[in-house]
């Protein structure tokens, strides 16, 4: 909403209190137009003098930007000496603004929230009149940061003793987050980190699977994350604490065994959670055939490592060391004695799911075992254990009651147990806090493995070596639609067509542009390819008009910036941003002409026909 | 009810309800300030003057309001309005403020010291010179306020790399920034020393001193990783980041973190940011990843000390808060005139 105040008002308040020069920050591109349109035919210009110094410096500037000689709003700005400054413009336009702002030489700057930071643009005095801004389709408080971003252009160092910020109201403004922000203190940044797929393309290209575990434990988020690890560690010890008087006791691990005894004494109200294919013996075993348990199989006796599902068929998989000394995988349906045994045990995340000091000890142990150890009675919570009767004669075979420790058991099992799933899940959460960013990293594998850009060992493929070259977002796709050839024998206008839809993220309205035929059906295969990767790679807009946008400019060398602009209506800064950044999307492409010369060579003349006027002013 | 005396009943009404009456006679009327608004009514054809006047009369002003306008009205107590801005945010705000304070400051004193200082000599800042040298032993983070001059600090560490022949690498977020930079270093340096990087450009890529957007910087390091890059990364002695704290940006954050962390262990880091919440947790992080220890130079006092004021939409203009300079973490109170006037304007359905 614009400021209750009128521009012209303001401005002759601020020129009044010698306040000027000024920024005036609003919420829209819009208002920033409406308020100098404002200006035109009133009487708040400013000396015959001063225009001429305005005038004498855009002429000046024009000679290294000529985008700016014919600037529609040159005549406000050296009438009145005030100009709007938002993204909606280009950028040689803005940096005209920015040094005449510099040079002193203008009053007052309507500016969106948006003025980037870092952009060197202060003045006398910071005019504010809004407490919130739109970021996306919502209104969100100013934070402390953002207010203290803008308040931080008033004063000069060097040309102001003093600096102002001034707060006008608008609808809707709070004056409190605006208190708030001038005075408090900024908020901490956190850790944005994400993982994508050309990082880890190029992350692969370069180190093995071990150093990128270290890398990705080298980054902010991780650096955070172990923060909150250390809260956790605290809880875990202390549970660890109150666990201490529930160690093995007749059996080693009787807090599981009283579990599946006291399922079947409850077996009525017991319903099993989750439906699998395990038989009713190997959901019974299960909790038992935990990481450490040894266990007999067909070949002997071995010790679990870990315990998982495996990937496809969802049968229940252990890693197990064998007797020999040798670690190999089993399904658990081949597990034929779960012996009463439990060694102490640290999972560790790859092969062999231990510290090799542990495993050690393991072979060591399986070395010296006895020839029948106790085994651990497994109670199966079959159909018939419906029944009372069998259930009872299954209960006296199980072991409990008649365990001396039957009454001990009893009575702590409710508050072990308590805590035994408390310490699991913290356990988890510092696995997951540990592991997230590893994890997210081989999600991210799995996906380029699918693909075919790396090999089951980690290693980048032919297809894999190039497309690490493709750097930007939307890099699946593109990538895809390079290895099924959709650009063979294309046109550099329609490869830079194409390269702009994909790139273009912002769904401002623009008017509707007409699309020649082919890039109209080749908008409609990528699009159709977008959707088929959606499951790994959010879909870009794809908007057509933008596409014939950089279509016609790269295709006409003879169309002129201004006709360009005039047949969209999309701001000028708009066009350019587009542009420049499909000129990025084929810079990328260009880079692949090892292997892809053909391909690179479209984009490199979709790029030079792209380099001209109004970009070709700036690097 | 002639001209005259129409303007000074509207004169005398709160802006709230000269919107109210501009509604559907005057358009975009809420674009416009008190002054405006009241010109534009008298510019009303005559019959339309006479139902703004007979709406005007029917206006049911609270007698609080019809006041307002005297003199020196006695700032309302807290206890006694009925706006939320006296009940919730001077209670919320009053217990972290710089307690009994002196009695609020008055315009005139506000605006005293407006003005331009004479040209003087250029001295560093203590800041600004710690900075410096501490790089010649750590990295180095500075947070310190928007405007305090960390650009000095990045020149006098990119001369004292260059004196040592080393390659520096100067990154912004933003392509506008980098040509800004590469215009004042070019300048600065001279052209033949600055070099810049974007996607599809590199020119004099074997200057000393090279400027690229942090995503460039991180593609290098990409390729400089798997040992296909034609730039001098081992003599790459110092990496300036300018605005880092886009490190917290959700799109484009993670690009600074890899840069950092990708970063060769020989060289030397300059993080420029503006002012953060923790950027002594940012420290301590690049002090744990990397093989030199990293310095923090912060603090939170301005250069320049920056003042606050409202400006009504009447055109009165008044202190915003009751202390003079704004000054961090010490709290706020508004200003008692700021407030009676802010509640004046507070039409309620916008709260
Ligand atoms: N020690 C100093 N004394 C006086 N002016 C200084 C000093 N250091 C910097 N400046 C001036 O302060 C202004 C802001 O500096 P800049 O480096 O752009 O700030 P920022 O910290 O926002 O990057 C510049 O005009 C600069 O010349
Ligand atoms: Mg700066």
């Amino acid at each position: 909403m614009p400021p209750a105040i009128h521009p012209i008002d303001l401005v002759d308040i601020l020129r009044r209190h010698h306040l000027t020069p000024a920024i005036v920050f609003l919420t829209s591109r819009r208002g920033c137009d409406e308020a100098i349109d404002a200006f035109i035919n009133t009487s708040a210009s400013v000396s015959a003098s001063h225009s001429e110094a305005i005038r004498t410096f855009l002429d000046q500037f024009a000679k290294d930007f000529p985008s700016i000689a014919n600037h529609p709003l040159i005549p406000v700005v050296q009438d009145y000496g005030v100009a709007a400054h938002h993204a909606g413009h280009l950028p040689s336009w803005k940096m005209a603004i920015e040094e005449l702002m510099r040079q002193g030489l203008l009053d007052a700057v309507f500016a969106t929230t948006t003025l980037a930071a870092g952009v060197d643009f202060p003045a006398r005095t910071v005019v504010i009149s809004q407490s919130s801004v739109r970021k996306s389709q919502d209104f969100c408080d100013l934070t402390v940061s953002e207010i203290q971003q803008l308040a931080g252009r008033g004063g000069r160092r060097g040309k102001d003793f003093v600096g102002f910020v001034v707060v006008t109201p608008s609808p809707f403004i709070d004056l409190d987050i605006l208190g708030k922000g001038l005075t408090g203190q900024p908020e901490s940044i956190d850790s944005q980190f994400v993982i994508s797929y050309p990082m880890v393309l190029n992350l692969l290209r370069a180190h093995s699977v071990d150093q990128i575990e270290g890398l990705l434990a080298k980054s902010f988020a991780q650096f955070q994350l172990n923060q909150r690890v250390t809260v956790h560690q605290e809880r875990l010890d202390d549970l660890h604490e109150q666990l201490q008087p529930y160690g093995p006791r007749e059996c080693a691990d009787w807090v599981a065994q009283w579990k599946v005894f006291d399922l079947a004494r409850r077996r009525k109200a017991h319903r099993r959670p989750i439906v699998t294919n395990d038989s009713p013996y190997l959901t019974a075993c299960l909790p038992f055939l935990t990481p450490g348990r040894l266990i007999g199989l067909a070949k002997g006796p071995a010790i679990i490592l870990r315990q998982y599902r495996s990937r496809g068929t969802g049968t229940p998989m252990l890693s197990v060391l064998h007797g020999k000394g040798t670690v190999g995988e089993c399904q658990a349906q081949r597990v034929v004695h779960v012996y009463d045994h439990v060694y102490d045990f640290h999972p560790t995340r790859t092969v062999p799911w231990c510290l090799p000091s542990t495993l050690h000890q393991f072979k060591q142990a399986l070395a010296q075992l006895p020839a029948h150890p106790p085994t651990v009675p497994i109670f199966e919570a079959s159909p018939e254990a419906d029944d009372p009767l069998l259930s009872e004669v299954l209960t006296e075979e199980f072991s409990c009651p008649s365990c001396p420790s039957y009454t001990a058991c009893k009575k702590d099992f409710s508050l072990a147990s308590r805590l035994r799933l408390k310490e699991q899940q913290v356990t988890k959460t510092i696995q997951a806090l540990r592991d997230g960013l590893w994890h997210r990293f081989q999600q991210k594998a799995d996906v380029l493995h699918k693909f075919g850009y790396i090999t089951a060992g980690f290693q980048l493929t032919a297809d894999g070596e190039w497309a690490r070259m493709i750097r930007i977002n939307h890099s699946l796709l593109i990538t895809e639609l390079i290895r099924m050839d959709a650009f063979s024998g294309i046109a550099p206008e329609m490869l830079a067509g194409v390269m702009a839809s994909i790139a273009h993220d912002d769904d401002r309205p623009s008017s509707y542009m007409r699309l020649t035929s082919g890039l109209s059906s080749m908008l409609g295969k990528v699009r159709q390819v977008a959707d088929s990767l959606r499951a790994y790679e959010p879909p870009p807009l794809l908007r057509s008009d933008v596409a014939a946008l950089a279509e016609q400019w790269i295709g006409q060398p003879q169309l002129n910036w201004a006709s360009l602009v005039r047949s969209t209506s999309m701001a000028e800064g708009d066009v350019y941003r587009l542009l420049a950044r499909t000129l990025e999307f084929l810079s990328q492409i260009h880079t692949l002409k090892g292997t892809h010369p053909g391909l690179a060579d479209t984009a490199h003349l979709a790029m030079g026909n792209m380099r001209r006027e109004v970009l070709a002013e700036l690097p | 009810m002639n001209d005259d005396d129409l303007n000074r009943e509207l004169q005398r009404l709160p802006i709230k309800y000269l919107h109210q009456l501009a509604k559907g006679r005057i358009s975009r009327h809420f674009r416009l300030g008190k002054r405006r608004l009241i010109e534009c009514m008298l510019g009303l054809p005559q019959e339309h003057k006479m139902a703004l006047a007979t709406s005007l009369a029917n206006l049911s002003l609270p007698t609080r309001e019809s006041v307002v306008n005297s003199p020196t009205p006695p700032p309302p107590s807290p206890g006694e309005s009925p706006s939320p801005f006296y009940s919730k945010p001077t209670a919320r705000t009053s217990h972290h403020t710089q307690g009994p304070s002196s009695p609020p400051i008055q315009l005139p004193e506000l605006l005293e010291g407006i003005g331009v200082p004479s040209p003087m000599p250029f001295v560093p800042d203590e800041w600004q010179r710690e900075a410096v040298e501490a790089l010649a032993h750590a990295d180095v983070i500075v947070s310190v306020p928007t405007g305090s001059g960390k650009t000095f600090v990045a020149i006098e560490a990119i001369k004292q790399a260059m004196a040592a022949n080393q390659t520096v690498i100067y990154t912004s977020p933003l392509k506008a920034l980098s040509n800004t930079k590469y215009m004042e270093f070019s300048h600065r340096f001279g052209p033949d020393l600055v070099g810049i990087l974007t996607g599809d450009r590199r020119d004099n890529i074997h200057a000393p001193l090279l400027i690229m957007t942090t995503e460039i910087l991180r593609n290098v390091l990409y390729d400089a990783a798997s040992g296909e890059i034609d730039l001098r990364l081992h003599t790459l002695g110092l990496v300036i980041l300018d605005e880092s704290q886009y490190l917290a940006d959700p799109e484009r954050g993670v690009v600074w973190e890899e840069t950092l962390i990708l970063c060769p262990s020989q060289t030397r880091l300059l993080l420029l940011s503006a002012s953060i919440g923790n950027p002594q947790e940012l420290a301590e992080w690049l002090t744990s990843i990397r093989e030199t220890p990293c310095r923090l130079i912060r603090h939170t006092k301005r250069s320049v000390p920056l003042r606050g004021l409202y400006l009504h939409p009447t055109g009165q203009l008044v202190p915003l808060f009751e202390a003079r300079d704004i000054q961090q973490k010490k709290g706020y109170r508004f200003h008692p005139e700021t407030k009676r006037l802010f509640n004046e304007y507070e039409v309620k359905p916008f709260r």
